[in-house]
């Protein structure tokens, strides 16, 4: 009797271990998307609504930094740069083409999938502290580009551009849409960390060396990786300048990174619903502690700190894990 | 000559504050991206010492070296153990807790400033009042504060550098550098190595801020360009290399201001970022760096 055959049940528990446990992930994150998409009917004022909006934003650059830096472990500081492609992006073409928004949110897709493609394809040789470095970089040269190009963007000025839904239309309506958007994306994340795929992506943070030694395209994965995720973050900020109706230069800034790194790290790095917890939780809270005249960022930074020091779950994560104990021992 | 001069000037303070970053990648193989902050929180202290307390600016140098050496022990203290006691275990995990611990440090102290101190400049009072100026040969013109200045950066810097060279405790530094775990088996502290290292690393980081406070002026942000300009260096010279990153200073200064001069001045700051990302491109370990080999 060979020995497969003598392993095939434990294996087959092994298995169904991991499918229950993904299946769990599932169940959660969904669980949390109804909430959210529940969640603004309750809450009346025009004001709080329009902090939510935003909140999905940062929520869906989240997602797509989490993809990269949760799951393949590649670090880039650049989250905030690819939103501001494709902010920019949809931005220009609408401001001298007057190309309509759908379209010019389509071309952030595709202009964001291209830079993210060459630089991660920059990248790739790089890892750890010389990636973050290099798209450190990166950032700070795309928005010096942006900022004293004055004939074309208008530098630090910005540029005005029109909103998705023409007029006076509720903030309902952009939220909903973020929430869609949300939806699908997290929904392609899923099939994709459940995929083959997936475990090539996972299996280059966990050791690059055995993985490529494995058999795995290192070079093309990670590429990949980094293109998928710079794309989401191009939509993200292709949406959001058409709710907010202005491109500026400072959502750019490296600070707007530590926001969206921060959402995915304190909800959660590497789980499925951490960044949408983040995002969705820590927004509120910054606009809440302002009245109070405390910089967000403050508050925002300690529990980055605190969070990858002490917590390393985040709250998604570790909410995930109490529960997977309680149902796994008793 | 104007230009090469300041350029050379410039290049001590950024040696100054590059050979504390490279040091601490030496030593742990981490890049420590809140050094910016260090540098920050130096402006800050001797901004803040010589206007409160009105004593000599000579005099407020040491205070700020011992404020900048607490700071560094103390981050290393607090943030950095678990990176040597799962040395071993966390494997690629330490890069990226070492990126978002030191990046979220920087994040926080930036903000904290700004929260403290407003968003305004304070500006500190030079070495020497600030309206005397000295003319060199017959062409250079400056303020007398930075030529003082830029003394005290290189007496501090040929000290640091023969420290690292020759001392005995600067011997220890190198090889825990260059092979931690050999150290250990020798008998070195390692741990102890790295607090020493994240010292050194805040009091010259600190010390460059205060020279160039009265330039500068102490703001929140402004750590942010310096540091990102001693990434630029410490990749340029080689990571972890102390003559690598003393030389990058210099070039990178002297390349600045002829930039400035030549090129654009508004683009001057990127600069560095194209050489940064070039840098990584052609030859990612550097001038006088190794290769980086793994296991």
């Amino acid at each position: 009797m060979n020995i497969g055959t003598q392993l095939k049940p434990y294996w087959e528990k092994g298995r169904r271990f991991v499918e229950e446990k993904r299946a769990l992930d599932l169940i959660l994150s969904s669980t949390i998307l109804l909430i959210v998409a529940v969640f603004p009917i309750f809450v009346v004022s025009a004001y709080w609504r329009g902090v939510l909006v935003v909140a999905l934003y940062y929520a869906l650059a989240a997602i797509g930094w989490n993809l990269l830096g949760g799951y393949t472990g590649q670090f880039s500081i650049a989250p905030a740069a690819f939103c501001l492609i494709g902010m920019y992006t949809s931005a220009l073409l609408g401001h001298y083409w007057n190309w309509p928004p759908y379209l010019g949110i389509l071309m952030s897709v595709v202009s964001t999938g291209i830079i993210g493609l060459l630089l991660g394809r920059i990248c790739l040789r790089l890892r750890g502290p010389y990636l973050a470095l290099t798209t450190l970089a990166f950032a700070e040269i795309v928005r010096s580009i942006i900022r004293f190009s004055y004939d074309i963007t208008r530098g630090d000025l910005g540029l005005s551009v029109p909103r998705l839904y023409g007029g006076e239309r509720s903030h309902l309506y952009y939220y909903y849409t973020f929430l869609l958007v949300i939806v699908l994306v997290q929904l392609l994340v899923y099939l994709l960390i459940k995929s083959r795929v997936g475990l090539y992506l996972q299996s280059i943070r966990d050791d690059e060396v055995a993985a490529s030694g494995r058999g795995v395209n290192v070079v093309w994965w990670k590429t990949f990786g980094f293109a998928l995720s710079s794309v989401i973050c191009g939509l993200a900020g292709g949406l959001f300048v058409h709710f907010i109706g202005l491109a500026s230069p400072e959502m750019g800034l490296v600070m707007q990174s530590g926001l969206i790194i921060g959402m995915a790290v304190i909800g959660g790095m590497g789980t499925l619903a951490g960044p949408l917890v983040g995002g969705l939780i820590l927004e509120p809270l910054s606009e809440y502690v302002r009245e109070f005249g405390v910089q967000h960022m403050v508050i925002f930074a300690f529990l980055i700190i605190i969070v990858i020091r002490f917590w390393r779950a985040g709250l998604y994560g570790s909410f995930k894990n109490i529960l997977e104990r309680r149902i796994y021992n008793g | 000559m104007d230009i090469l001069i300041t350029g050379i000037m410039m290049g001590t303070f950024y040696a100054l504050l590059a050979l504390g970053l490279s040091l601490i990648f030496g030593i742990l193989k981490v890049v420590n991206f809140a050094h910016g902050e260090f540098f920050m929180i130096g402006a800050y202290a001797y901004a803040l010492i010589a206007l409160k307390l009105g004593i000599s600016p000579f005099l407020v140098l040491f205070p700020v070296i011992v404020i900048g050496m607490i700071v560094g022990v103390a981050v290393e203290r607090v943030l950095m153990r678990p990176l040597y006691e799962k040395y071993t275990e966390w494997g690629a995990m330490r890069d990226e807790y070492a990126i978002i611990v030191t990046f979220g440090l920087s994040l926080f102290l930036m903000n904290l400033a700004n929260q403290i101190f407003g968003p305004y400049p304070i500006s500190g009072p030079g070495l020497v009042p600030l309206r005397e100026r000295v003319t060199l040969g017959h062409m250079v013109m400056m303020s007398a504060h930075r030529i003082i200045a830029f003394g005290i950066g290189a007496g501090v810097l040929i000290a640091a550098y023969l420290f690292l060279r020759f001392a005995p405790s600067g011997k220890v530094i190198q090889a825990v550098s260059q092979n931690r775990f050999g150290a250990s088996i020798a008998g070195i502290n390692s741990s102890r190595v790295s607090m020493i290292v994240f010292g050194i690393s805040g009091t010259l980081a600190g010390l460059s801020g205060a020279l160039l406070c009265p330039i500068f002026s102490a703001e929140p942000f402004v750590g942010a360009l310096p540091a990102i300009k001693s990434f630029v260096i410490v990749v340029l010279g080689g990571m972890g290399s102390v003559p690598g990153s003393i030389l990058g200073a210099y070039l990178l200064g002297v390349l600045e201001q002829f930039g400035a001069v030549y090129i654009s001045y508004s683009y001057r700051d990127t600069f560095g970022f194209v050489i940064l990302i070039l840098v990584l491109l052609l030859r990612p370990q550097g001038i006088f760096g190794e290769k980086a080999r793994e296991v």
